[in-house]
């Protein structure tokens, strides 16, 4: 059967991963655009909350203890701080020149890459923010609100329907909707198959092929996902070379380069630029830039 | 748009809006830019700066409109560290929190709640007199930043 905790541990070890339990560590970022670092860390260290830097990120902070929740201080509701898991927070750090640009964030809620966008923006330029789900769209306001985000414009659209806007981005953020990990959801062997698994890397290839057609030349695409299978990961980025007009570029961040052999199937060399995360002090993660090369 | 600045005027305080970056979209005021102007279409769900909502005739602001006004001349109470948490659990404000009082704090008048580093925790009516109180509750608790959580917790109850 194509589905199981055992199905799915064999399929890592072939990537060469042995299972581990993992047990993940809350982790913040500071918005830097609300708060100055030194006195922030200092007034939650006064509550008597300890963080831990996360050494591959500048602004993420592991909270290592609280005697109350990190989600329910003055500090977080004024917005000075959020709430993001630290694999999460790789991606925006990944684009290059974000100021004054056009960015498409395009599948946004609840928002917490979107407010990560704004702050390395410093609120210039515009965020373009879709969510396919409207309820889902009210919890991005609100993080938008609390963390006094000004350059966003969101809209309940389909990433698919995007050239719907008529407006061509510099900067494309692809954190498509995935089968998840283990690491963050309990149930996680026991609801998935390899059939979901199939459907989702179909859904993101679309939603790929999209976001490639909006984007201008030589404009970079971020794409992630929190699945550890090929099929969303190393398989799409591969068929999107192949496909899409566009270059997988070099990046430096967390992460093992990605493999370029996987189930018996040759991926383009270029694959290697990806960053796979085994879960671990992190969730399991997968990251790439992309390039449009210039027609 | 007249709703904002008659809210900011019972705040003694006054806004000016670029009329022409002011939407109203169903019930809610935006203030844009002029490049997401540009960019937005009618459509939008958000854009810009979201400064409230307007329900049955009543102007509800949001917290980036109560910071706009808390950066100029208003009635401002700041008050203590005790009382800061106990106004985001959406407690009124009690007489011995407060450290300083800027501006006309007559019974009834609005006032911004800022915490000791300035910053806006809400708004709230006086109860009495904030200058002849003498003990007990004088600032009657209106919003607070406490109301992120109560969305949260609201929006999982609809969901469940």
């Amino acid at each position: 059967m194509m589905s199981g905790r055992e199905f799915f541990i064999s399929r890592y070890q072939e990537l060469g991963w042995k299972y581990e339990d993992v047990e993940l560590k809350q982790a913040i970022r500071i918005n830097s655009m609300n708060a100055e670092k030194a006195s922030l860390l200092k007034r939650l260290e006064s509550r008597g909350i300890k963080l831990e830097k996360i050494p591959f990120l500048e602004d993420g902070y592991w909270v290592c203890k609280s005697e109350f929740s990190v989600g329910a201080t003055s500090e977080y509701l004024l917005g000075l701080y959020s709430i993001q898991e630290a694999a999460a927070q790789i991606p925006a750090t990944l684009f290059t020149g974000l100021k004054d640009k056009t960015v498409l964030d395009a599948c946004a809620a609840p928002g917490g890459k979107t407010v990560q966008l704004a702050d390395l923006m410093k609120n210039t330029g515009a965020i373009i923010a879709l969510d396919i789900e409207k309820r889902r769209l009210t919890a991005l306001s609100n993080q938008l609100e609390r963390c006094r985000v000004e350059n966003t414009i969101t809209y309940n659209l389909d990433a698919r329907q995007v050239s719907r806007l008529d407006i061509k981005f510099d900067r494309i953020l692809l954190d498509v909707p995935c089968s998840g990990n283990f690491a963050t959801d309990k149930d996680w062997f026991k609801r998935r198959t390899i059939t979901d698994v199939g459907r989702n890397a179909k859904l993101q290839r679309e939603i790929l092929t999209r976001a490639t057609r909006v984007l201008k030349d030589d404009g970079e695409i971020v794409y992630s996902t929190c699945s550890l299978e090929p099929e969303e990961n190393e398989f799409n980025i591969d068929w999107a070379v192949k496909n899409l007009n566009v270059q997988v570029e070099e990046v430096r961040c967390h992460g093992e380069k990605a493999p370029t052999s996987i189930f018996g199937k040759h991926l383009k060399g270029s694959i290697k630029n990806c960053r796979r995360i085994w879960p671990g002090r992190t969730q399991g993660f997968f990251v790439c830039k992309l390039k449009k090369v210039c027609a | 748009m007249k709703p904002i600045t008659d809210f900011a005027r019972q705040l003694d305080s006054n806004i000016s809006l670029d009329e022409d970056l002011t939407v109203r979209k169903k019930n809610r005021y935006f203030l844009l830019n002029e490049n997401l102007k540009r960019l937005a279409s009618k459509d939008f769900f958000h854009a810009g700066i979201c400064l409230g909502k307007e329900i049955d005739g009543v102007f509800f602001p949001s917290f980036n409109l109560l910071a706009m006004i808390a950066d100029k001349r208003a009635n401002k109470v700041i008050v203590d560290e005790k009382t800061e948490w106990l106004f985001i659990c959406g407690r009124d404000v009690f007489k011995r929190g407060i450290i300083r009082v800027i501006g006309s704090m007559k019974k009834g008048s609005y006032t911004l709640i800022l915490n000791s580093y300035s910053e806006c925790l809400g708004f709230g009516q006086a109860l009495s007199d904030l200058h002849e109180a003498k003990e007990g509750a004088v600032v009657n608790n209106i919003l607070d930043i406490g109301d992120f959580l109560r969305r949260e917790k609201s929006s999982v109850k609809t969901r469940s």
